[in-house]
């Protein structure tokens, strides 16, 4: 095998090792722990950045072998894959520094790490998946490496979050299976391709062709947490924060809508699902979710809840990006893909943060935290103004060039749940921007731990700070080479040069 | 050479029976750990031989049928004799540590592990329906043994039982094994198929079919003739139990998948072949709701062997007059699963085994706190549940897509709606468990903890049973090496 | 002159910008204060010593950055510094030691955006900067954190919130329209785009709540007087005037006639004018009344927005009459609003010379001959003469101008009186006097050396009056004082009347 053949597998294999590596240490084996989890991680992020800069020269990372008869397992990278495994790389290492300083102290940590690895080594999966099946494989690894997190807590309330993440995760899995075993049946081992491969299907296929289509959105959909199959999402917010980070930033609802990008665009290929009338509907369900999601999250008072309906909102914003079936909307979506991944995860931060230091999980607790934590407030700031697509972030980038994208494509009506999701955001993210500054806080938080001159741990504090510099960082250089937008360019000009 | 390979297949587990009938409970032990190495070695020497050459029939002492005994050896039939290898050698490594040595009737443990051991292989290798039914019976009767070492009245009750329903179906088979030599005048299955591609098919094989079908269907479980394995299996020691669901009514559908496949084109009707699959479809659906209705941690492990069994008798409305490709899709799905069921299975009552030994009880609830304090056995029994639950990358999953290959392939679009139906309900009962055991009450750890052995052994088992699906491929090449007909009559 | 000017531009906003990670560290709160006044320098020699013809280009920024400064941009940019400076003297004695990081750091963001917004030429930056704006602002309003601070700030922020989406919208829609993502080219495309109304609408709705037109003013009389005094003189100098920039640099001025929209713009400038006036009366608190001031004075520049609308001939010269009136109007409110905070000296002689120097930018602003205000209002008058604009309200123009300069010194008087309730003698902190006295020369001397070219509107000198104008300015300042008088007169009558019923 050449070097282009192992990068993917190290890629993927360095987690698996990692989590491997864990789950055979014992669980008081702290040090080495956090030594084999740190050093995978950047490993990673290594190979990761090689892999990055190997694409973007056009090298051809690729690894592939029968599985079973018909069916090959691929693995590859192209500038779609390393925009969500370079994501899941970044997010692992700081996920990870900021899961030691949350978890210390509390018990079943190698259980955490382990699964954790796991299910980072499957999002890697998902990125660098060459075909459908490949892609199912990792997705459904991903559904089970999360369960044991979902659960970590043991409380009675986690158990049952836990439940309903698996009679979603598991039911949409079994829909998606359907679905892609059906279009195995009708087409073959497909892989994905810039392009897709669907434009001159057969004429008497298209009945089927668009029914499975709807199959793989509904698959999809659940982690994806389109309405009507987000219930899930609030409820995993049970999970410790760095899970809650992970899951809503990276792994899950991001496998889901990265699969449906990979549908729609390397599967079915943009032309054939617009030809087949399959966009405009999608679209549409997207933007209801984005303003349902958004009006829903008005009404949360537990910080995490309300969280996770943004994330609802937020993830839906790259479905509608694809569906929109413009080059320019489609740089929109994809890129939100990086922007929502780190916005989010640094709300995520913060709220643990809050939680492990001083206690907080309500919003009406968090009068004048500002003060006692301006770090973690200042990074909590910058993420919501984040969301509301304030810019010069992260997520007015977003917004404007889907904007623009939906205009380009005559879709003037984008814009109204454009301004409309901005203006839910504001409504949901200001009054706690609002509390944390401009309040008087009480005199005693509900449980206070203390760090000396520090506002908490600083493996707590310094994740959401990066990350919060990442967001307006990658607002305010949009324009240069490496930013998120140029690399979201850099895929949707490669998947229409086809 | 391949003499030796047979003979040490088929005779020395009858002297390893033998041997250890003569010895106290730790001797027998000592005598199965060499036998379990010879065995191995010369499972994995045919396995190599057949991977080379292809394979063939062999007539054993040089007698032909229809009088000797002829041996089938092709690539299913050593792919299945080196899986007996795997989990038998597995479950009796775990038996030797688990069983207690000190209860007296415990040494006879040892010789009915060897007679089901030889019978297995027996019926694996078997080419003609007579010596088929002497290796089912020989198989029958040493399971109801070990299910009756259990020793107390329960176990009793479940052993006869179960030896009962065993009877019956013999009974059915034998009386189809007779109207088929009554019809054809020959036992031989390469015989019967010989002669029915050369005549047209006569009406009453077809009741021989169905009846043969029927008896083993009984003793497979297939439901609604489910009721005797959960009792059985529930009750019997944890390595009897993995013996009993992994190989045991393997054995029996192994032996109806080969009829049906032979005579089934030219003997079945559409009618029967759906009709077979629906019950295998309730199977899956009735198996798994009871197994979420089960408080025993063993009990659900046992009803969820009736309901992949359920999944093992879609081979009959996928294989029935349906193109060649989908048919060997079908084909290669079951055997997937027949493997990997055996594997998850095996491994998931051991684990279980080593759960209620830990916590010292068997129910389901009992095992809160086992997740934080017994991550080890738990995580095999996890493992072993996603192959079950055929999620990937475990072997279920491969045979699941190749069924659901199968099945959309051939236009029966409701097979696939049972197989997803049956993933989603396996997973409502394995969940169950993993649920009860991620609670954190009890907060010391008041376990006790098994000896290392007895732990890697499932997880061995259960990592087999998840690779599975990343060596399907190399798995099923076997199966489809060239088979040398010269040796068929 | 030589000096790099874009290096100069991009210290001029990054400095602000980057001022508050001084809060970063608990020690430099001290020094914080003492930087607030120096924040703004950079921005004040741009404005005021480079040449205006330089450009700065950053590929990299947002979605392609380009700053620059143009004659209008330089005026804002001009009264922006002048006013932020002003105020950060005065700020450094103003400010009590609570919350000190947190004011500053809105202070200092604040001002970024707004001296960002004025050099900003692409969409991109603008808008950043203007939200920027916008959010920190929010802080300079709740400062003080009473119930009625929280409250104004609450309607502040919705109303804030909605005009930013609606100029979100109105700057996509238009940037889509013009295939660009520069402000200089938004004008020419909006004249032919398809959407133009909306696309209108949405702008003059959106930068409308900055620049308090009516309907979209409520959070202006709530929000300046519970800001500290600092924050509402840059509030009401300097950021209403960010609303007034955001309509000149996008809406089609002088490329297409847009009469419609003129008239509308003419109505809502002429119910500003005039009500606010009617509402700022009735005010008791001072900067309330400072506060509808600046909304009727809003208005009068909304007047000129109109005709500017309406007319595409006579655009460029209304152009610079506005920003000629928005540097005298911030200036000479920015004065005033800090005059609200001092305090009276001992001795006679001195109140009367602090109550002539509150009064003196008021009056400036009524339009006093021999003072800015009367430059401007003179412009004003010339430049929306009747005969030299073509389009249907142009005859209603000149009596609003009038109406509103007697509104304008009713405001002021009744700034004056509720002020003398309310000013006490004592000691003022000598930074905060320094702040209130550069404001004052400011507005009232230094207005007078820029180099003013205002096509030919008013005649040379430029600063002086010729004496047939003077009449003009005056009469209805007469007027007010004379309505001012009568309501005096009928508040003691009414009062002694009060009195006199009372039973002995």
């Amino acid at each position: 095998m050449t070097l282009e053949e192992w990068m993917p597998v190290f890629a993927l294999m360095i987690s698996l090792v990692a989590s491997v590596g864990i789950f055979a240490l014992p669980e008081t084996g702290y040090v080495r722990r956090t030594s084999v989890n740190l050093g995978a991680a950047v490993l990673k992020l290594v190979v990761v950045i090689v892999m990055v800069w190997g694409v973007f020269h056009g090298v051809n990372y690729g690894v592939s072998f029968t599985m079973l008869p018909g069916v090959t397992f691929v693995l590859r990278a192209d500038a779609l894959s390393m925009m969500f495994a370079g994501l899941s790389a970044v997010l692992w290492l700081l996920t990870t520094i900021y899961a030691v300083g949350y978890l210390e102290d509390s018990p079943n940590r190698r259980r955490f790490f382990g699964f954790f690895s796991l299910c980072v080594a499957s999002t890697m999966g998902i990125a660098l998946a060459g075909n459908l099946f490949t892609f199912f494989l990792f997705y459904e690894i991903l559904t089970l490496s999360t369960y044991p997190l979902v659960v970590h807590r043991g409380t009675e309330k986690a158990l049952r979050a836990g439940r309903t993440y698996l009679i979603y995760t598991l039911t949409g899995g079994a829909v998606l299976l359907l679905a892609i075993a059906w279009l195995h049946s009708l087409v073959g081992d497909l892989s994905f391709r810039d392009g897709g491969h669907l434009v001159d299907a057969d004429p008497d296929i298209h009945r089927s062709l668009i029914l499975i289509f709807i199959l793989l959105v509904a698959g999809l959909g659940v982690k994806a947490a389109l309405f009507p199959l987000h219930g899930w999402l609030p409820q995993a917010m049970v999970a410790p924060a760095p899970v809650s980070a992970l899951l809503h930033a990276v792994a899950v609802v991001k496998a889901g809508a990265f699969g449906i990008v990979r549908v729609v665009y390397d599967v079915y290929g943009v032309e054939a699902s617009s030809d087949l009338g399959l966009l405009a509907p999608l679209s549409w369900l997207a933007a209801f979710t984005i303003l349902y999601a958004s009006t829903r999250a008005i009404w949360q008072v537990d910080l995490k809840r309300r969280l996770a309906f943004s994330t609802i909102s937020q993830v839906s914003y790259i479905i509608l990006g694809i569906a929109l079936a413009g080059p320019l909307a489609a740089v929109g979506g994809l890129v939100h893909l990086l922007h929502q991944g780190i916005m989010k995860i640094t709300l995520f931060f913060c709220a643990g943060n809050y939680a492990e230091t001083l206690g907080i999980h309500r919003i009406d607790e968090m009068d004048g935290a500002g003060q006692r934590m301006p770090g973690t407030s200042l990074a909590f700031t910058i993420g919501a103004f984040g969301m509301i697509g304030a810019p010069p972030l992260a997520g007015f980038i977003t917004k404007w060039v889907m904007g623009s994208g939906a205009l380009a494509v005559n879709m003037d009506w984008v814009i109204l749940v454009l301004v409309g999701s901005s203006l839910l955001n504001a409504v949901y993210f200001l009054p706690i921007i609002h509390r944390l500054w401009f309040r008087k806080g009480k005199e005693t938080w509900p449980e206070e731990r203390t760090w000396g001159r520090l506002e908490t741990s600083p493996w707590l504090l310094w994740p959401p700070l990066l990350t919060a510099m990442m967001v307006v960082v990658s607002g305010v250089f949009a324009s240069s080479q490496f930013s998120p937008l140029a690399w979201a360019e850099l895929i949707v000009l490669r998947e229409i040069s086809e | 050479m391949t003499l030796w390979l047979m003979a040490g297949l088929l005779f020395t587990p009858l002297a390893w029976a033998v041997l250890t009938l003569l010895t106290d409970f730790v001797w027998g032990r000592r005598v199965t750990w060499v036998g379990i190495l010879v065995q191995v070695l010369v499972s994995l020497g045919l396995w190599l031989t057949v991977a080379q050459h292809g394979g063939f029939y062999y007539d054993l002492g040089g007698w032909g049928a229809p009088l000797g005994i002829e041996l089938r050896v092709d690539g299913l039939a050593v792919t299945f004799v080196l899986l007996t290898a795997a989990v038998a050698s597995a479950c009796g490594l775990h038996a030797g540590v688990y069983i207690d040595q000190h209860k007296p009737w415990h040494r006879y443990f040892w010789p009915l592990f060897w007679f089901l051991w030889s019978g297995l292989n027996a019926v694996w290798l078997g080419g003609d329906l007579f010596n088929l039914y002497v290796g089912l019976e020989l198989i029958s009767l040493s399971a109801v043994g070990l299910v009756a070492l259990g020793g107390n009245a329960n176990a009793l009750r479940a052993s006869i039982r179960y030896l009962l329903a065993a009877l019956l179906g013999s009974l059915a088979y034998l009386l189809g094994v007779a109207l088929i030599y009554g019809q054809f005048g020959t036992l031989s299955i390469a015989g019967v198929v010989a002669w029915l591609d050369n005549h047209s098919a006569p009406a009453g094989p077809g009741l021989a079919l169905a009846l043969m079908i029927t008896g083993l269907a009984l003793k497979t479980a297939l439901f609604p003739l489910h009721r005797w394995l959960p009792p059985a299996h529930g009750i019997a020691k944890s390595p009897v139990s993995a013996l009993l669901s992994a190989l045991v009514v393997k054995a029996s559908f192994y032996i109806a998948a080969r009829l049906w496949l032979a005579f089934g084109e030219s003997l079945g009707s559409l009618a029967a072949a759906q009709m077979v699959g629906l019950l295998g479809g309730a199977a899956v659906v009735w198996g798994s709701w009871l197994a979420c209705k089960q408080a025993q941690l063993k009990q659900v492990v046992a009803y969820s062997s009736v309901a992949q069994i359920g999944y093992l008798f879609l081979l009959f409305p996928l294989t029935y007059s349906v193109s060649e490709s989908v048919s060997l899709q079908a084909q290669q799905g079951i055997t997937l699963q027949v493997i990997s069921h055996a594997l998850a299975k095996a491994a998931m009552f051991l684990a279980a085994g080593n759960l209620i030994l830990s916590v010292g009880s068997s129910r389901i609830d009992a095992l809160a706190g086992v997740s934080r304090f017994l991550p080890f056995s738990l995580f095999s029994f996890g493992l072993a549940g996603v192959s079950l639950m055929s999620l990937p990358p475990s072997g279920g999953f491969a045979a699941k897509w190749l069924l659901l290959q199968a099945s959309l392939g051939s236009g029966q679009w409701w097979w696939a709606l049972v197989l997803l139906a049956g993933g989603l309900l396996s997973a409502a009962y394995l969940f169950r468990i993993y649920r009860a055991s991620f609670a954190e009450n009890p907060e010391t750890d008041q376990f006790f903890h098994p000896s290392k052995s007895l732990e890697i052994i499932p997880m061995v088992l259960a990592v087999m049973a998840l690779g599975l699906g990343f060596v399907s491929e190399q798995v099923l090449s076997v199966m489809a090496l060239p088979f040398a007909e010269e040796g068929a009559p | 002159m030589t000096f790099p000017e874009p290096i100069l531009a991009l210290v001029a906003v990054c400095l602000p910008l980057l001022y508050p990670a001084m809060a970063l560290r608990s020690d430099w709160r001290r020094v914080m204060r003492y930087i607030l006044p120096v924040l703004p320098l950079p921005a004040l020699l741009l404005a005021s010593c480079g040449d205006p013809s330089w450009q700065l280009e950053l590929p990299w920024l947002l979605n392609g950055g380009l700053w620059a400064l143009d004659d209008l941009r330089r005026l804002f940019l001009l009264l922006t510094a002048v006013l932020w400076t002003v105020a950060g003297v005065y700020a450094v004695g103003y400010l009590a030691e609570s919350h000190i990081r947190r004011f500053c750091v809105c202070w200092g963001l604040t001002l970024a955006g707004n001296l960002g917004l004025t050099v900003a030429v692409d969409i991109g930056s603008f808008y950043s900067f203007f939200a920027l704006m916008t959010f920190a602002g929010y802080g300079l309003i709740v400062h003080e954190g009473t119930d009625e601070a929280h409250y104004a700030g609450r309607v502040y922020m919705a109303m804030a919130v909605l005009g930013e989406m609606s100029i979100l919208a109105g700057l996509l829609l238009a940037a889509s329209a013009a295939d660009s993502q520069l402000l200089t080219d938004l004008p020419a495309a909006l004249a032919q785009a398809q959407q133009r109304d909306l696309i209108i609408a949405l702008l003059i709705a959106g930068f409308g709540v900055k620049a308090g037109l009516p309907l979209l003013h409520f959070w202006l009389p709530l929000a300046h007087p519970v800001a500290p005094t600092p924050a509402s003189a840059v509030l009401s100098g300097a950021m209403i005037k960010a609303g007034l920039l955001g309509w000149l640099v996008t809406l089609p001025f002088g490329e297409i006639g847009l009469s419609g929209w003129g008239a509308l713009m003419v109505a809502a400038g002429a119910v500003g004018a005039l009500g606010a006036a009617i509402l700022g009366v009735l005010q008791h608190r001072p900067k309330a009344v400072l506060a509808y001031s600046s909304i009727s004075q809003m208005g009068l520049m909304v007047l000129m927005v109109g005709a500017a609308l309406a007319d595409p001939e006579r655009a460029p010269v209304l152009f610079s009459v506005i920003g000629l009136y928005a540097l005298h109007h911030g200036l000479a409110k920015g004065s005033l609003f800090l005059s609200a905070g001092v305090s009276l000296p001992a001795s006679r002689m001195g109140q009367t010379m602090i109550w002539i120097l509150i009064a003196l930018p008021g009056l400036s602003l009524a339009g006093l001959p021999f003072t800015s205000g009367a430059l401007a209002k003179l412009a004003m008058k010339a430049g929306l003469a009747e005969d030299s604009l073509s389009f249907a309200l142009a005859g209603c123009l000149p009596p609003l101008m009038t109406a509103g300069a007697i509104a304008t010194l009713l405001l002021v008087l009744r700034y004056l009186w509720t002020l003398s309730a309310k000013l006490e003698t004592g000691q003022t902190p000598p930074m905060l006097t320094a702040g209130w006295l550069a404001a004052v020369a400011a507005s009232l001397i230094a207005f007078w050396w820029m180099p003013w070219d205002l096509a030919g509107l008013v005649k040379a000198p430029v600063w002086l009056p010729a004496p047939y104008q003077i009449w003009a300015l005056v009469w209805p300042m007469l007027i007010a004082l004379a309505l001012a008088g009568l309501a005096v007169l009928l508040c003691r009558n009414s009062r002694s009347a009060a009195l006199g019923a009372k039973p002995h």
